[in-house]
């Protein structure tokens, strides 16, 4: 299991055991975590799963693809150096104890 | 796999006209009989369970949008996104997609979508019995369609003619050389509307869909920059179109909950509802590339499984009274705009006309606004479905 925190836009914390392989958008969903849609289900076409990513785990994370960029590029709530699709982050070991943050709006 | 599987049982007595006329009950007990059924009349396996639908949209590998057999080939005269995979697919959306995001649409045409809604609403004729459908929902979705396009120059009569005879070619399973022969005229006046618009916006760019593909700095194909704008001309006109008159049908069938709708501005929810209670686009056609199995059926290599959004929207598993029109259900993790690489590129266009703007605006100007005779309001369509008129009386 890794555990992963979501902080909502209004700064509540919910942290949920995550399995190793999913994305944080599918554990997000799969939780009834308020805040992210994943509408798309994963495929990078929706842009509804927009997290900010806690700076302390931006190196464990694999680049952007240029498709997530400009998915990114359009979202409802402005992206940041930090910005990712959760649908785009695996969970591993080694992310065990992500803190994401939600953005503004997804839709 | 194994060939002792069985294939999925196998329906002769369910018709595309009891489909069309109301698929719902139809649907109903396939959920609980035969969630996975292959159906004579349709020369489809309907998979009808929600689960069973979002595995198949999000599974682009095993289950294709690439069908050479359909006619809509020979109606676009093109091979178009809709029925690509993979990098084509992706490319070829990514190019229109920057015109389609939220923020493209709060910077620019939220502004003109405003405007727009406010002169369509402004026309209706207060205290008169005005069908909605012909005056607002199809002239109001043609118009902002061509503004986001980059096609303004062409009338909402165009639109909204040039729409249906993509979506009755592209349906045209009988192959009848009528619809293809329309087709054909609508795809020359579409051709040459819209060369003449890709000059104009390589002189002057703006934001629209046109421009963006045809000012990038590496565009796709200029048969693929047509063959996007004519599947959201395809697309993009019932759907809203529909998606409208379906919750102001929903909205005026319950009084009480519109009240609290108006109360709490709570039309992002109704809006979700009323996709949910009767999607626009009710069902898609997937080919499956591998032998494989749903719930325990085999499912051949080359049959093609039709995933039902509409019932998967009505799936007991996921909504408690699924035939009602509920706004404030505390999740509505609904499939009307699909799921998967070919999630509708307009959903976040429509929920911010449809749903932000029109919505609020015509309950503004009308709150007190009836339907006139909820009986005589026709539902009709299998593929698309919507009400095909709504009579209301406007106050």
């Amino acid at each position: 299991m890794v555990k992963v925190t979501y902080i909502s836009v209004s700064g509540v914390e919910t942290t949920v055991d995550g399995r190793e392989g999913d994305s944080v958008m599918a554990t997000a969903v799969a939780n009834n975590i308020d805040g992210i849609v994943g509408e798309c289900g994963g495929s990078m076409a929706c842009a509804t799963c927009h997290v900010y990513v806690d700076p302390a785990f931006a190196g464990r994370l694999s680049p952007r693809s240029d498709d997530e960029e400009a998915m990114l590029e359009g979202a409802a709530s402005d992206p940041r150096p930090e910005s990712r699709l959760s649908c785009q982050i695996r969970l591993s070991a080694d992310l065990d104890g992500l803190v994401v943050r939600m953005p503004e709006e997804q839709m | 796999m194994s060939d002792t599987i069985e294939l999925a049982p196998l329906d002769e007595a369910i018709t595309i006209a009891a489909l069309t006329a109301d698929p719902y009950p139809i649907y109903k007990r396939l959920r609980a009989e035969s969630p996975v059924l292959r159906v004579k009349s349709v020369g489809r396996t309907f998979l009808t369970k929600a689960s069973d639908t979002k595995l198949v949209k999000d599974n682009a590998a095993l289950f294709s949008s690439d069908d050479p057999n359909t006619p809509m080939k020979r109606a676009f005269l093109a091979h178009t996104l809709m029925r690509k995979d993979g990098k084509e697919h992706m490319r070829e959306r990514m190019a229109m997609l920057p015109a389609l995001m939220p923020k493209t649409i709060s910077a620019h045409w939220a502004p003109l979508y405003e405007r727009l809604a406010a002169e369509y609403v402004g026309r209706l004729p207060r205290g008169e019995v005005v069908d909605l459908f012909p005056t607002l929902a199809g002239p109001l979705a043609a118009r902002i369609l061509a503004h986001i396009m980059g096609i303004p120059d062409a009338s909402d009569e165009e639109m909204q003619r040039w729409s249906q005879v993509l979506i009755d070619g592209a349906g045209n399973f009988g192959w009848r050389p009528e619809p293809f022969a329309d087709s054909d005229l609508a795809n020359a006046e579409m051709d040459a509307c819209l060369e003449r618009n890709a000059e104009r916006l390589r002189a002057e760019p703006d934001a629209s869909a046109l421009s963006i593909m045809v000012n990038s700095q590496n565009p796709i194909p200029w048969s693929q920059i047509v063959a996007n704008v004519k599947i959201a001309i395809g697309g993009g006109i019932n759907e809203p179109r529909d998606a409208a008159l379906t919750i102001l049908y929903g909205l005026l069938s319950e009084r009480d909950q519109l009240a609290e709708v108006q109360r709490r501005e709570a039309w992002a929810e109704a809006f979700e509802e009323g996709g949910r209670w009767c999607a626009p686009i009710q069902a898609s056609s997937r080919l499956v590339m591998e032998d494989t199995e749903i719930r325990g059926y085999r499912i051949p290599k080359g049959d093609t499984v039709m995933t039902i959004q509409a019932s998967a929207n009505h799936d007991e598993e996921l909504y408690e009274d699924p035939d009602r029109f509920i706004v404030f259900r505390e999740r509505n993790p609904h499939q009307a705009f699909g799921s998967g690489p070919h999630h509708c590129a307009g959903a976040h266009v429509s929920r911010r006309t449809v749903g932000a703007i029109l919505l609020p605006m015509l309950f503004d100007r009308f709150p007190d606004m009836e339907i006139v005779d909820p009986g005589s309001v026709v539902w009709h369509g299998f593929g698309f479905r919507g009400p095909l008129n709504l009579a209301v009386r406007l106050k």
